[in-house]
């Protein structure tokens, strides 16, 4: 009895959306978006990709709306809700990010039996992409992210680097620490983790402390990479103290004004980007394409990170941080 | 205790404790409560100086512990004092990066010149403090309610706050030279200067605590807070005093931080609660109050310090750095508390002023 229920609503559901993927045809795509808060800084950035391509499909009489929570306590339900949210307003398409596959997968399972296109973004993969049904995947993965940073490394002649972990143990820091090494190791060099212990973290002088003493110990350190923008503040502080600056080339995941300014002056050589601003342009730029004219990227995922921020482009990427989208 | 508190009673209303002491013999300095945590600072002092090997020992591997310690010492001492007078200070962990984003926010963000930032840091850390000691005095609910409440309200607040500003969690501070050189410098390129302002808090609250009356009060008011009042000590006065006192300690660190790592992020600072709590306790101050010294947190300080950056300086596994740090601090305590009860229970056989 269950199971037929079921199915009715399912066929019902893409009975609907079917004749609504016809209206919205004339109309042009009604996009949506799950996010994060607006005013959170990087996702801010994630709205301002998410609001440029939204003009396109403006121009050809669509719309993109942009869905958040309003705080992070019970992330997982809420954004579970605004899938329904959105699905309830006959959409031509759904770009979201798979935070808390427990509790957002059935939802995200009923945009795509009800025929709607969908494309997992921000968080989730490929993996949670197929598992969901979804077009594809437009993001950052933490381990590629730490293969570019450990490559970029190699390339420039890096054969010990420390991996700051302030938060060992959490599988995105560990992934990127993890991917350093590996790419490291492939160009010869090698790659060692500093994990802090939590009487350390968020406190910029006992990880300074601690980095000047991982760099005094081992000599043969040539590089620090911190797994954020702020411990970068710190590692420079550690760097400096150990008299080390010719030696050890500082880098980040993420960055900062303060990084920024650092990569400029020259005392810090790269920050690893994971481009947030890419991942809400790609992502509602491909499902206006697909939706209005059935245009389909074969490329399945669309990484859009790691990027790297060094010497040479550090002012392209200044600008773009004052206008909001780096 | 209470026949300690009585001692203190009656000195609060003649003279300070400083005056009271006789000449001391090696027996009564032995006997001293800080004795315990002197030893417990030269043993972890000696293990590091086996395991971290000569980097540990050159003056860049007592920079790293010394600058860890200025920093949590400006802090551990008010909340020492707040302790002696039986109370806590949880909010301090809020109060750091509050006052960073304070300045990082008005004189970074907004352009502003520096001093206004830093006033306006540290007067945050006042009127905190100023509001923890009415609610607390008002309201008669524990201090660690109380400040367990400003904690998080602060924390939201300094989030909430930060982000309606400046658009962001993290942001930028260029300062000029004379506030770098003042709060955010390196001596000889490995000395935080913070160092020197530590230096001053000990001097200025060691004279407190022993050399004044409010220092006697505040030793009564740990003791018995009711006979205190009592006796005619203005507790309400006190307390309000002890908990600006912290905000503005508190504050100052934020602020000098900023300074130094030129940011400030809003999620910083919670390290503090616990960390100058422990170092207090290692200190040999009583968690319930009316006992403890100046020495005595400016060892404990020193100690967890040592402990907590030592251990990058030998060859151990850094997994098991908080296993390390933990029995290390559990050893230190109970060394203490040794040595304390050998103190406190020590019977003199001939004259009755050997007992301090």
């Amino acid at each position: 009895m269950k199971a037929i229920t079921k199915l009715l609503t399912a066929i019902m559901l893409a009975g609907v959306a079917a004749t609504s993927a016809t209206s919205a045809m004339a109309d042009g795509a009604k996009i949506f978006v799950i996010g994060g808060k607006a005013d959170d800084p990087f996702w801010s950035k994630v709205k301002k990709g998410a609001d440029d391509a939204g003009k396109v499909a403006e121009l050809t009489g669509g719309s993109v709306t942009w869905l958040g929570p309003q705080n992070y306590d019970n992330l997982g339900p809420d954004a579970a809700k605004l899938i329904r949210t959105a699905l309830s307003q006959k959409p031509s398409a759904i770009v979201g990010p798979d935070w808390v596959p427990e509790a957002m997968d059935d939802a995200f399972k009923e945009v795509v039996a009800a025929g709607v296109p969908l494309i997992i973004y921000n968080s989730g993969g490929m993996d949670a992409a197929k598992r969901l049904g979804a077009m594809n995947y437009v993001g950052n993965e933490e381990y590629a992210a730490g293969l570019g940073g450990g490559t970029y490394y190699g390339s420039h002649g890096s054969k010990n680097v420390l991996c700051v972990n302030t938060l060992p143990g959490a599988t995105n820091t560990e992934d990127r620490c993890k991917g350093i090494a590996d790419a490291i190791t492939k160009s010869g060099g090698k790659s060692t983790q500093l994990p802090l212990p939590s009487s350390s973290f968020g406190n910029p002088t006992a990880v300074a402390e601690a980095i000047k003493a991982a760099v005094l110990k081992d000599n043969t350190i040539d590089g620090v990479i911190t797994i954020s923008a702020g411990d970068a503040n710190s590692a420079a502080n550690a760097i400096s103290q150990a008299n080390a600056g010719d030696k050890v080339k500082l880098a980040s995941f993420d960055m900062d004004e303060t990084g920024l300014q650092r990569i400029k002056a020259g005392t810090q050589m790269f920050a690893v980007d994971q481009q947030p601003y890419l991942q809400g342009y790609l992502a509602v730029s491909l499902l206006n394409g697909f939706a209005n004219y059935g245009l389909d990227l074969p490329t399945k995922p669309v990484l859009t990170g790691p990027g790297i921020v060094d010497a040479a482009n550090v002012d392209a990427t200044m600008a773009g941080a004052a206008a909001g989208a780096r | 205790m209470t026949s300690q508190a009585h001692d203190q009673l009656a000195a609060a209303t003649t003279a300070p404790l400083s005056q009271r002491s006789s000449m001391p013999s090696i027996g009564s300095l032995v006997r001293r409560p800080e004795v315990g945590s002197l030893i417990g600072m030269i043993a972890v002092l000696f293990f590091f100086s086996i395991f971290g090997g000569a980097n540990f020992m050159s003056s860049g591997g007592a920079a790293s512990w010394l600058n860890v310690a200025s920093e949590l010492g400006i802090i551990a001492l008010p909340i020492g004092l707040l302790m002696i007078a039986g109370h806590l200070d949880l909010s301090v962990g809020s109060m750091v990066p509050a006052s960073s984003m304070t300045i990082a926010i008005l004189s970074g963000h907004y352009g502003l010149p520096i001093i206004v930032g830093i006033l306006a840091a540290l007067g945050l850390g006042l009127a905190v403090g100023f509001v923890n000691g009415v609610l607390v005095i008002r309201t008669k609910v524990p201090s660690f309610v109380v400040t367990l409440a400003t904690l998080f309200a602060l924390a939201g607040l300094t989030l909430g706050l930060s982000v309606i500003l400046s658009g962001s969690t993290s942001v930028a501070l260029k300062s000029g030279p004379i506030a770098k050189l003042l709060f955010g410098d390196y001596l000889g390129g490995k000395f935080e200067v913070t160092l020197f302002w530590w230096i001053a808090a000990i001097l200025i609250v060691g004279f407190i605590l022993n050399f004044s009356r409010f220092g006697n009060w505040i030793l009564a008011m740990g003791g018995d807070a009711v006979s205190a009042r009592n006796a005619g000590i203005p507790t309400d006065r006190v307390t309000i005093a002890l908990f600006m006192s912290s905000g503005l300690c508190a504050s100052f660190v934020g602020m000098s931080q900023a300074i130094l790592y030129n940011s400030a992020q809003v999620a910083a600072g919670q390290s503090f609660i616990f960390n100058s709590i422990i170092a207090v306790v290692i200190g040999g101050v009583l968690l319930t109050g009316g006992y403890g010294s100046v020495v005595g947190i400016v060892l404990g300080t020193l100690t967890f310090a040592i402990v907590n950056q030592g251990i990058f300086y030998t060859g151990f596994d850094a997994n098991w750095a908080s296993l390390i740090i933990g029995v290390l601090l559990l050893a230190a305590v109970l060394m203490n508390n040794t040595f304390r009860t050998m103190a406190l229970t020590y019977a003199p056989r001939t004259k009755l002023s050997a007992r301090r």
